[in-house]
């Protein structure tokens, strides 16, 4: 019954994104709210959010191959499966937040390496190459020694993709916001926190399954403490920022803390996504539950998407010029961004394939032991 | 604007793109210390300047060092350039190379105004190049920074790069989008619409926007009108300016004009600190 | 013609290789090849590949921008034949200081732009507006309600020249009359007799019994046998323009005034700036034969030389005469000589944000003048010398080039009689001392001439002026370069019983009511400022001057106001100096005369001298015609002034002094320019006081919407005119526009003859259609046939071109073979119903062709800057007098009040017509308007780069400083309507049930004034594309973009005497603009 029920959502939010993507194929950019101020908004958070999925799941993957966690037996099939989805689907949408996606190639082909675009691109591409294979090794003959190089080297090109997207938004030195070693970090642990909660979320939600009690604990116990340092990160951040009193690196954050994203800030990616979850993962009853871990997994996802979306716009809706915003107006040269119908119909439809991705590759796909299926 | 904080807001914007460049303006009289001399009207700078472009387009393209410079006390805010450039680029909604930032300041009666054309400051030391992933944003061989809309993948990281605010994304608008159409009676949209359909030149590659076609989709910017310069024509922004604060030419070469005027103790460039080394010089 | 333009659909190979260049190519074979770990960097065209349209001369015509009236010349730029690029043109000096020389190849020139203002810039967006009418449309619902029919030029001429019931379709009964019902005199000799006789009766030489019953056969002809003077029923045909350049307005005044003989003929300078041009015309008026002659209207100070200007209610950055031409001789002088300025205005306009701003008051600029000259002259920080100066004699011997009538005697009324104690009104002349007598005798050719002769033997060919030098009374002639005569400057005396003041004395006394804090306090300044100010500006000798415009004027004092700002010219002596005021450096004469090649004005066989008085009764005193019974008159009369705009449709509809039959309104809205022209809507739609209301317009626009017929016009990149030379250029020049862009409207034949529709067109078939005088065959008698626009324009470009000297010795060269080739080249995409080459050559005269063809090629005749200044003077000297006391201005009386007007500047405050005073305590707010520079009247909202709702000014405000809006709890971005007393509603009907409220958002600022609010002109648009119409039952939907912002002017006051006519200046007729108080609610 709950699986019909995700199979209907995945659906209804596919369609919807069919549309966004009939509109963004047919009439490219023009309508969308992202523009030359805010250059980059929904889109690129639901990059990074898949994006880091992609590596945390990886990451747990390696928990069974790589370091052969007993507690993880059979976990990583599905993970691997899922960090290729989510890959895709990270991969379609910052496709479709570029002006000429056909041109793509020319990053492999013609590419300029001191471009943080370049090595998130191509630590991505490898990334997602070696999951593949790895996946395709782990169906084949998941006690091999080719798996655990494959693994190897992903595990190590992982963390640097992880990494990446904070360091190429963190390359842009006048942005202060970004212009932080923090940011890749917080990135990395970012990517890490996600795969612990999609773990958590997929087997609640999408391949409910036995005797994994103790991957549950030890995977909430995870998000625990990834969460903490999550939060110290943002500690860390903001009061560097603020302390350090340059008004336009304040005016950033005050945006969150009190102007117009507080309510995501706060409510979303501080409430949702990382107290309650703490509050109830912190407690083994309840972190033992699959269905009470999943949606906690589910909340850490979205807070942490919201987190994704406030550390890019905010970074973005800053004047660089005083009054420039002002000086001609037409689309794109505001400094005010919400996303348009198309950018949320994509978005949706990103979501909908990872949801439907999942769920056929439960029922259809060779990735779960016979005998654990529910 | 209506509480008292507004004050400390206005003096806070008076902000780093000003610093230093206001004008003591603000109290009443100033009694002009310039020499009392007839002006030298024999020759428009414009006629000069188009001289001194014809020597510098006579050297090797590597040994010209175009610079533009901006007399901030010369600019009235007209807002030409702005429009000269559209024109010449036929740029469409959204894109604008040289918008003229306007900042009040102060406090009735003593407020000032102030004008800040912005073209792009053809960096020496761009930030905007090196994030681009497919190198097609680099330092020409005379030194500006240019954009080939073929290579460009419109990442628009290179805008989020700029400190300038100088480069636009096309989303691939149009001015007249929506007007009525298909009319005898009235002259309707796609009668209307050559100005902004017909090919332009920038790059001096005849382009028509067309659909998604280049360079709908790419990152654009002010590229010192290269297509004027390449036939000789100075910029657009520099002849249509009606205040005559808009200078350019060769920097190498040390008689012209831009040479004389950037020698001068009253230069500045903007976020000088960043290091970019501009070559939009503003005189103050 | 082939390589004109690059293909733009696709790039031939040819192309391609010419544009990649060399290595380009393979570079740019890289950008679509997958190349691995190349770095990948094109180059661009090399130098001079000359692939590029706008460095080709083929590719150039050259016109005048019409955005603002400062009409630049400009350079357009064609690519396959859409105008798309507009820059200034480098043969003129409007673009470039200096120009280029005349002579300078067009390839040169092709390569140097010249400088241009956005709207300038914008001019593409105006010429290719979708919104642009192509055919004529008549109306096919109520007026105003925007239900149209498509009809054809042929059936719309037919029915207006015929009338009849021309609505009955739309159930409308009536009879409309047409042109042929209306323009029943048609004999100049009838005409002109009735004229003289009418005259007669006013003049009481003849009664009104005896005309007419020697005129009984003629009596039909006149709108009122009982009031000759009142003229023919031609004068019902009433043509009402708004913006009409020169040229174009001398077309349709041969037109309406000659070919129809209506005297109704009407420009829109009353709600522009026309007080300053009249205080203007009487400063700088000569006299001769016993009368005083208008002079120029518009004089500036030469800021390139001046070291110390006040700029007084205008903004010569964004608005004024214009930004293009002006504002670098003051940004030059600003940065590179000592040079600086003072700007009186409420608001820190762009101009005042560089100089000294002095936020004035609004009602406050006459007081601040009265104040400045009060000190000045108190002070005596006048220039004595040159006020002395009586006569051209005196400023000779003086180093002068010109003299001012300061030190003339004035009689003063002492008491009784027809006048007012203390009023000074006419100038003293010998006669009437005893000093001289007159004596007439005839001369050779048999003309009676009268001379005066002095006691000392001298003879005067006038009465003579009559000064006191030492005290001792003079006489002298003004124009008498040979005997120098100065006079005392301050004289208060009484002569053989005459009580005499000089002028200055006049002037002492007017600025001597009030105190100078009085003065100070009137005009919201504190003393030290205006002390400072006045201090300030006298001491830079003759480099001083004062620059105004409409802020200064368009007040009901408006004359008194320009006329204090010109005598403060005259205090320092600054006429015809380098760095002093100047008069411009004039212009090469186009109309022609009998010297030149065509006399455009003369040449029309049949003419008709219209005669009449005009709707608005201007130019003629209420005392001078029949209609004078006491005062007050019905509505007033304007003896000084012209073109009273916002009068024209509301004296018809008051049916004073007549009833009006047809109303052509041409390139202008009332309803939406003049200050509370809204109110005209409900007149307009009125069809028994407008019978029949015809427009021209090249949209739907606000007023022509209410039209019956409406037919589309060129524009001013499609059509022709010739501009004298603006004031603020020294040199001598003459602009010339012509078709740059093919025309949009639909092209029709007329009379054989293709052609685009046009109001040329129009007149041309109305003119055929009823064999008016003047038009068609032999319409230019010996000089030609009148069959096409360009009959009448080429003929005077014709006349610029052979110049103005009749040996022809200052003529133009002739265009070279290369020339002409490139003058046919670049027009070939031109339709032949525009450029024919065949009928062009004709229409100029095969001797003048090439001739003409230089001009053209250069967008006009330019002189070279070199003459721009002789010596430590003007290269272009007014070189006459200046009136500081105005006699005809004196002597004259308010039609209303009966109460004589002052003849020096005079402190009077904002009263209405009835001469009570405006005042209206409970508004808070001083209610004011400016331009953006990127604004052009109400034209440009199609201008989406500069104001259509995006781009540069997207929308207007109602702007007001953060302190008002404190205290009424309004915050930026509120919406607040505007209430007035006379529009307490603060609506704007539009007739058919469509009401609006006259409301906009907030911005709040420190650049004004507290107390003021300030709403930008040029949006608040209702139609012009903002609005749905229905045309032949298709809906054509408004664009909201133009819908934005609002207009101030439905708020303005009514004058309580008309009740529907704004506030004007009596005497220079301006509409009143910033003399209203309003209050603002948020909404
Ligand atoms: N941009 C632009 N330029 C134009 C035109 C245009 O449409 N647009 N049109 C042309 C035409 S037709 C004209 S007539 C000229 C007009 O040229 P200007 O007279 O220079 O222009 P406005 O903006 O109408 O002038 C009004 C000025 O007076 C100020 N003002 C308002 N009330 C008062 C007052 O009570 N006292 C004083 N001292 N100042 C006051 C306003 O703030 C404003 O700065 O511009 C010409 N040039
Ligand atoms: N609030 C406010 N009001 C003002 C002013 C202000 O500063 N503030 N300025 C005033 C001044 S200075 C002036 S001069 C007046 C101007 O007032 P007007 O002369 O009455 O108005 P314009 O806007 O010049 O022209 C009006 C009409 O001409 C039409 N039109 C445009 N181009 C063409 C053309 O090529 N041919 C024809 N046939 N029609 C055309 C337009 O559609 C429009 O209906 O406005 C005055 N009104
Ligand atoms: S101003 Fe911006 S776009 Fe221009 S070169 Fe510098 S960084 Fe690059
Ligand atoms: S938008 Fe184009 S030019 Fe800019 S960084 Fe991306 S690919 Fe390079
Ligand atoms: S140099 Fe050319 S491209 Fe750059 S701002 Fe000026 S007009 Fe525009
Ligand atoms: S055109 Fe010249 S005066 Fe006008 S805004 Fe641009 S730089 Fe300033
Ligand atoms: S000042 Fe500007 S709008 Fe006015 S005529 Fe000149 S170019 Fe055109
Ligand atoms: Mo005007």
């Amino acid at each position: 019954m709950l699986k019909k029920v995700i199979y209907a959502l995945g659906a209804i939010a596919l369609l919807f994104g069919l549309w966004g993507f009939y509109e963004r194929l047919a009439f490219g950019e023009e309508y969308v709210s992202y523009g030359s101020a805010v250059v980059w908004g929904l889109w690129v958070a639901v990059y990074f959010l898949f994006g880091g999925i992609a590596i945390g799941s990886f990451l747990v993957a390696s928990l069974e191959y790589l370091f052969g966690i007993e507690a993880f037996q059979g976990y990583g099939k599905p993970a691997l499966w899922t960090s290729l989805v989510t890959l895709a689907v990270a991969m379609m949408s910052v496709g479709f937040d570029l002006g000429h996606m056909e041109r793509i190639w020319k990053a492999f082909l013609q590419p300029n390496f001191n471009s943080g675009v370049v090595a998130d691109v191509w630590s991505y591409t490898i990334f997602g190459v070696l999951t593949l294979i790895a996946l395709i090794l782990a169906v084949r003959q998941p006690k091999n020694a080719a798996l655990k190089i494959v693994m190897g080297l992903g595990f190590v090109v992982a963390l640097f993709a992880a990494g990446s997207p904070g360091k190429f938004l963190g390359d842009n030195a006048t942005r202060l916001y970004w212009h932080a070693a923090l940011l890749p970090m917080q990135f990395v642990f970012m990517a890490l926190l996600t795969g612990a909660a999609m773990t958590l979320a997929v087997q609640a939600f999408v391949s409910p399954r036995e005797g994994t009690k103790q991957a549950s604990s030890i995977l909430s116990l995870a998000s625990v403490v990834l969460l903490v340092i999550s939060l110290y990160f943002v500690w860390a951040y903001f009061s560097q920022s603020l302390y350090g009193n340059i008004p336009s690196l304040k005016d950033s954050i005050n945006e969150l803390i009190r102007g117009q994203y507080a309510w995501l800030f706060w409510g979303v990616e501080i409430l949702i996504g990382a107290i309650v979850p703490l509050l109830v993962l912190i407690q083994p009853k309840l972190a033992q539950n699959q269905l009470w871990a999943g949606l906690m997994g589910l909340f850490i996802l979205i807070g942490n998407g919201v987190a994704r979306y406030l550390i890019i716009v905010p970074g973005l809706n800053v004047t660089v010029l005083n009054n420039i915003e002002t000086a001609y107006q037409g689309p794109g040269l505001t400094l005010s961004y919400s996303p348009s119908p198309v950018e949320w119909a994509v978005a949706a439809g990103a979501l909908g394939i990872v949801i439907l991705a999942l769920l056929l590759g439960a029922d259809f796909l060779p990735l779960y032991s016979k005998k654990s299926e529910a | 604007m209506s509480n008292p904080d507004e004050a400390n807001l206005l003096s806070k914007y008076a902000s780093e793109a000003f610093a230093g460049l206001v004008a003591p303006v603000l109290d009443g009289l100033e009694i002009s210390t310039l020499p009392a001399v007839d002006l030298p009207v024999k020759e428009d700078v414009l006629v000069r300047m188009e001289r001194e472009l014809k020597t510098a387009l006579a050297k090797p393209a590597s040994e010209r060092r175009w610079v533009m410079v901006i007399d901030l006390r010369k600019c009235v805010g007209c807002t030409s350039c702005t429009v000269a450039c559209i024109a010449e680029n036929k740029l469409p909604p959204g894109v604008v190379y040289r918008p003229v930032l306007v900042e009040e300041i102060g406090t009735y009666p003593n407020t000032a105004m102030k004008f800040l054309p912005r073209p792009c400051m053809q960096c020496d030391k761009p930030p905007c190049t090196e994030v681009c992933p497919v190198n097609a944003t680099y330092k020409n061989e005379e030194g500006v920074v240019v954009i080939d809309y073929d290579q460009c993948i419109g990442c628009r990281s290179c805008i989020a790069a700029c400190p300038y605010g100088a480069r636009s994304f096309d989303f691939g608008g149009t001015y007249l989008q929506n007007t009525p159409d298909n009319l005898d009676f009235m002259l309707g949209q796609s009668g209307a619409d050559g100005y902004e359909r017909l090919a332009d030149f920038e790059y001096s590659e005849p382009r028509v926007r067309q659909g998604q076609n280049s360079p709908v989709g790419n990152a654009r910017k002010c590229h010192f009108c290269l297509h004027r310069l390449a036939e000789g024509m100075l910029p657009a922004c520099t002849t249509t300016c009606i205040g005559r604060a808009t200078y350019f030419g060769d920097a190498n070469d040390p008689g012209s004009l831009v040479s004389e005027l950037i020698s001068g103790n009253n230069v500045t460039r903007l976020k000088e600190e960043l290091g970019t080394e501009p070559r939009v010089y503003y005189l103050v | 013609m082939t390589d004109k333009t690059i293909p733009t659909k696709s790039l031939s190979r040819r192309d391609f290789l010419k544009v990649s260049g060399a290595s380009g190519a393979t570079a740019a074979l890289l950008g679509n090849l997958p190349s691995a770990f190349k770095k990948v960097q094109k180059t661009i065209a090399a130098a001079g590949e000359g692939n590029f349209f706008e460095a080709k001369p083929e590719n150039i015509i050259y016109g005048v921008c019409l955005q603002c009236n400062t009409q630049c010349t400009i350079k357009g730029k064609i690519q396959d034949g859409v105008l798309v690029k507009v820059d200034g043109n480098p043969y003129s000096p409007n673009n470039m200081l200096p120009p280029v020389d005349y002579g300078t190849p067009l390839a040169d020139a092709a390569l140097l732009d010249g400088k241009l203002c956005p709207k300038g810039q914008a001019t593409i967006q105006t010429q290719y507006d979708p919104y642009r009418l192509v055919k004529v449309l008549k109306r096919a619902g109520k007026r105003g309600e925007n239900k149209w029919q498509v009809i054809s030029f042929d059936q719309a001429i037919n029915e207006i020249v015929n009338g009849g019931k021309l609505f009955s379709s739309i159930g409308e009964d009536r009879v409309v009359p047409g042109f042929k019902d209306v323009l029943v005199a048609k004999e100049a000799k009838v005409i002109s007799a009735l004229a003289a006789d009418a005259a007669a009766v006013v003049s009481k030489k003849m009664t009104l019994d005896d005309f007419k019953s020697k005129h009984a056969s003629d009596l039909d002809l006149l709108i009122d046998p009982d009031h000759p003077d009142l003229g023919v029923k031609n004068n019902q045909f009433i043509f009402q323009a708004g913006r009409i350049e020169p040229g174009r307005n001398n077309y349709a005044q041969r037109f309406t005034l000659n070919s129809c003989g209506s005297i109704n003929w009407y420009d829109h300078t009353t709600i522009c700036e026309q007080s300053h041009h009249i205080a203007y015309t009487y400063a700088t008026a000569q006299y001769s034969g016993g009368k005083w002659a208008p002079g120029p209207n518009n004089m500036k100070p030469d800021i390139l030389n001046a070291e110390f200007v006040i700029i007084w209610g205008t903004s010569p950055f964004e608005a004024n005469f214009g930004p293009t031409i002006m504002s670098e001789t003051i940004t030059k002088s600003l940065t590179e000589r000592n040079f600086h300025f003072a700007v009186v205005d409420p608001r820190l306009s762009k101009t005042a944000a560089k100089g000294w701003w002095i936020p004035v008051q609004p009602m406050g600029d006459l007081p601040l003048a009265m104040g400045l000259i009060r000190w000045i002259l108190e002070n005596k920080r006048y220039d004595v010398t040159f006020l002395s100066n009586a006569n051209k004699g005196a400023a000779l011997a003086h180093g002068e080039k010109s003299w001012t009538n300061s030190s003339w005697l004035v009689k003063v009324d002492p008491s009784t009689g027809s006048g007012q104690a203390g009023h000074a009104g006419a100038l003293l002349h010998g006669s009437q001392l005893g000093l001289v007598t007159s004596q007439t005798t005839t001369d050779a050719s048999g003309n009676s001439v009268t001379t005066w002769l002095a006691t000392n033997g001298t003879t005067y060919n006038l009465d003579p002026f009559v000064v006191l030098v030492n005290g001792t009374p003079t006489l002298f002639d003004p124009a008498d370069d040979k005997n120098p005569v100065s006079g005392d400057l301050l004289v208060n005396t009484t002569l053989q019983g005459i009580a005499v003041k000089s002028g200055l004395q006049v002037l002492l006394d007017e600025a001597s009511v009030n105190s100078i804090d009085d003065w100070a306090k009137m005009a919201g300044v504190d003393t030290n400022t205006l002390v400072k100010l006045a201090d300030e500006y006298t001491s830079h000798g003759k480099k001083a001057g004062v620059e105004f415009y409409r802020g200064a004027v368009q007040h009901t004092n408006g004359y008194y106001t320009g006329q204090a700002l010109i005598t403060l010219n005259l205090l320092v002596g600054n006429l015809d100096w380098k760095g002093g005021l100047s008069a411009g450096g004039g212009a090469w004469n186009a109309i022609g005369n009998k010297d030149k090649p065509f006399d455009l004005g003369g040449d029309h066989p049949g003419k008709i001298g219209a005669f009449g008085i005009k709707m608005t009764r201007e130019g003629v005193a209420y005392e001078k015609t029949t209609l004078f019974q006491d005062y007050p008159a019905q509505r007033p009369f304007y003896p000084y002034t012209s073109n009273v705009y916002q009068e024209v449709i509301p004296a018809a509809y008051a049916q004073y002094p007549y009833p009006a039959k047809i109303l052509w309104l041409h390139m202008g809205t009332p309803a939406l320019a003049a200050p509370a022209g809204a109110e005209q809507i409900k007149m307009l739609t009125d069809t028994d006081k407008f019978p029949l209301f015809i427009a021209d317009d090249i949209v739907i626009a606000e007023t022509s919407m209410y039209a019956d017929y409406l037919f589309p016009d060129l524009t001013y990149v499609e059509r022709w005119a010739f501009l004298g030379s603006p004031p603020p250029d020294p040199t001598k020049n003459i602009r010339v526009r012509q078709p740059i862009a093919a025309p949009i409207p639909e092209i029709v034949t007329v009379d054989g003859e293709p052609m685009p529709v046009s109001m040329e067109s129009i007149m041309i078939a109305i003119g055929k259609a009823l064999s008016l005088p003047g038009i068609g065959k032999g319409g230019f008698d010996k000089h030609g046939d009148f069959n096409r626009p360009e009959d009448y324009y080429l003929r005077g470009i014709a006349n610029i071109a052979f110049g103005d000297k009749a040996d022809g010795s200052d003529a133009v060269p002739d265009a070279d073979d290369s020339e002409v080739a490139v003058f046919q080249t670049a027009r070939a995409f031109l339709p032949k119903a525009v450029f024919d080459a065949a009928k062009w050559q004709s229409a100029a005269g095969d001797s003048m062709w090439r001739k003409v063809i230089y001009v053209m090629n250069r967008g006009g005749r330019f002189e070279s800057f070199s003459k721009a200044y002789t010596g430590n003077f003007l290269g272009h000297p007014y070189g006459k007098q200046m009136n500081l006391f105005v006699e005809p201005v004196a002597t004259g009386k308010d039609s209303i009040t009966g109460k004589f007007f002052s003849g020096t500047a005079h402190f009077e405050p904002i009263h209405n017509s009835t001469g009570t005073l405006v005042d209206d305590k409970d508004m808070p707010f001083h209610l004011i308007t400016y331009k953006e520079v990127t604004g052009g009247q109400s034209r440009t909202i199609s201008n989406y780069w500069t104001q259509g709702g995006m781009g540069i000014v997207p929308t207007n405000y109602v702007k007001m400083n953060p302190d008002d809006a404190m205290g009424l709890g309004i915050h930026d971005g509120d919406t607040v309507q505007l209430f007035s007393r006379t529009n307490s509603d603060g609506i704007l009907d539009l007739g058919n049930g469509q009401r609006e409220s006259v409301q906009g958002k907030v911005k709040l600022t420190q650049t004004i004034r507290p107390g003021v609010i300030m709403v930008s002109w040029s949006y608040g648009h209702w139609a012009y594309g903002a609005r749905d119409v229905t045309i032949d039952n298709q809906i054509v939907r408004g664009d909201p973009r133009r819908a934005v912002g609002l207009c101030s002017n439905p708020v303005l006051l009514l004058d309580e005497g008309t009740k529907t006519t704004c506030l004007t200046d009596p005497i220079g007729g301006s509409a009143s603009f910033y003399d209203t108080k309003v209050k603002v609610q948020k909404v």
